[in-house]
């Protein structure tokens, strides 16, 4: 017994370097996991603590590699900004949930100062952070032109291809969807009729559809290019300048969310007052959830972008 | 650049190569002797990436499945000015512990 419990500690103090080595980024591992590994071995042989000490080591050192990213200072703001761009997207969407479910709380909470500033807060920080956006994605246009002429095209054809596909079926949609709700009630529109909530939903996911392509594209097009250093140095102050409005929003929703919550929760489900008196809407809560996600990433592509620009 | 703390970690590695190339342990052990910083593997490895990104070290012919970093022209101009501002600073420090001690120790 005593055997089998030291050949069990001897394999628990043994480092694991596969496991730990796989939170480090592929490329990294490709290029460095095998002498790491080679490090960790020795160190073991030698008797040096290979314990918990160096597991946080290893952890700190993956988490710094992720946070990086990988090449040289250019393709790090690009990729920072690319990461940017995806968790704008998600916002996008968590933030068109917000706005449905906030239809017509006003008139249910007209007392409540608080919940008007959160929710103007909320929406001026998005028209600016929306125009940062779209800046970030012109100023490299003459780049992206450049790209295209030079045999980018077949590289993102298929996506902005599928793109356009879904951008078409979208206006067709909305069109439908239009002339459909201008023949339904209030209360029809708003959870009624069954079959219309079900094209609704059908049509929301369509449009997110639609948004992630044209992320994709977009993504993939600021792997290929080449910008000079002011586009550059533009990419890497927007990015932190996103993600900070990002986390201001996402905490106005959630001070506009506990006030309402707290003094009319019906008024959480858009439009049918009091049809739902908790404060807890899943669809809002999932909204939320994805805000401080995408929060986080944009957190992490802005560091990736901000650390890169130190060394361009 | 390096930073100038004596216990950057880029700071040792350019410095213990200054002395020719090492792999990863013989790394780890010449800081260990000449700092008595022990560094953590994924700390080294994190620097010897960055360095190497940065043009400051390069990886020499691989023995086994250890490979040996060397140090470049530019590695070794950037240790250089590292060392140098580190030295002014121990200068300037000296200079005024001197004085300082001097004026304590003078005659009322």
């Amino acid at each position: 017994v005593s055997s089998a419990n030291g050949r069990r500690r001897r394999r628990r103090l043994t480092p694991g370097p596969n496991t730990l080595l796989a939170l480090f980024p592929s490329a990294w591992r490709r290029r460095y996991g095998d002498e790491l590994d080679a490090l960790i071995l020795d160190m073991h042989a030698d008797g040096r603590d290979t314990g918990t000490r160096m597991r946080i080591d290893l952890l700190r050192a993956a988490a710094r590699a992720r946070l990086r990213g990988g090449g040289d200072p250019s393709r790090r703001i690009r990729d920072g900004a690319s990461l940017v761009l995806w968790a704008w997207a998600l916002f996008v969407i968590a933030g068109a949930i917000v706005a449905k479910t906030s239809e017509h709380w006003q008139q249910a909470l007209p007392g409540q100062a608080a919940a008007h500033v959160a929710f103007a807060v909320f929406t001026v920080i998005a028209v600016i952070a929306a125009a940062a956006i779209f800046g970030g994605i012109a100023i490299p246009a003459p780049a992206v032109w450049r790209l295209l002429r030079e045999g980018g095209w077949t590289r993102v054809r298929r996506r902005v291809l599928r793109a356009s596909v879904l951008s078409a079926t979208v206006i067709v949609a909305t069109t439908a969807l239009v002339t459909w709700a201008h023949r339904l009630t209030v209360a029809d529109r708003n959870g009624h009729d069954h079959l219309y909530a079900a094209a609704f939903v059908i049509w929301a996911a369509l449009v997110a559809a639609c948004l992630l392509a044209w992320t994709a594209v977009a993504t993939r097009i600021a792997t290929d290019i080449r910008c000079d250093r002011t586009v550059l140095r533009v990419q890497a102050w927007l990015a932190p300048a996103v993600a900070l409005a990002m986390a201001a929003m996402t905490a106005a929703v959630l001070v506009w969310w506990a006030v309402v919550g707290a003094y009319a929760p019906g008024a959480l489900t858009g439009g049918t007052a009091l049809a739902h008196p908790s404060p807890v809407v899943p669809l809002l809560a999932l909204a939320a959830a994805l805000m401080v996600f995408a929060t986080g990433v944009a957190a992490v592509g802005a560091v990736r972008a901000e650390t890169a620009h130190a060394q361009l | 650049m390096p930073s100038t703390r004596p216990n950057d970690p880029n700071l040792l590695i350019l410095t213990s190569l200054a002395s020719g190339e090492k792999h990863g342990y013989a790394l780890l052990q010449d800081i260990e002797q000449f700092a008595g910083v022990t560094l953590g593997p994924g700390t080294l490895y994190g620097a010897i990436a960055r360095l190497e990104e940065r043009g400051m070290i390069e990886p020499a012919q691989k023995s086994g499945r250890r490979r040996p970093y060397r140090l470049t022209a530019t590695g070794a101009e950037e240790l250089s000015d590292a060392l140098a501002e580190i030295r002014a600073i121990a200068d300037e420090g000296g200079r005024r512990l001197a004085a300082r001690t001097g004026v304590a120790g003078a005659p009322a």
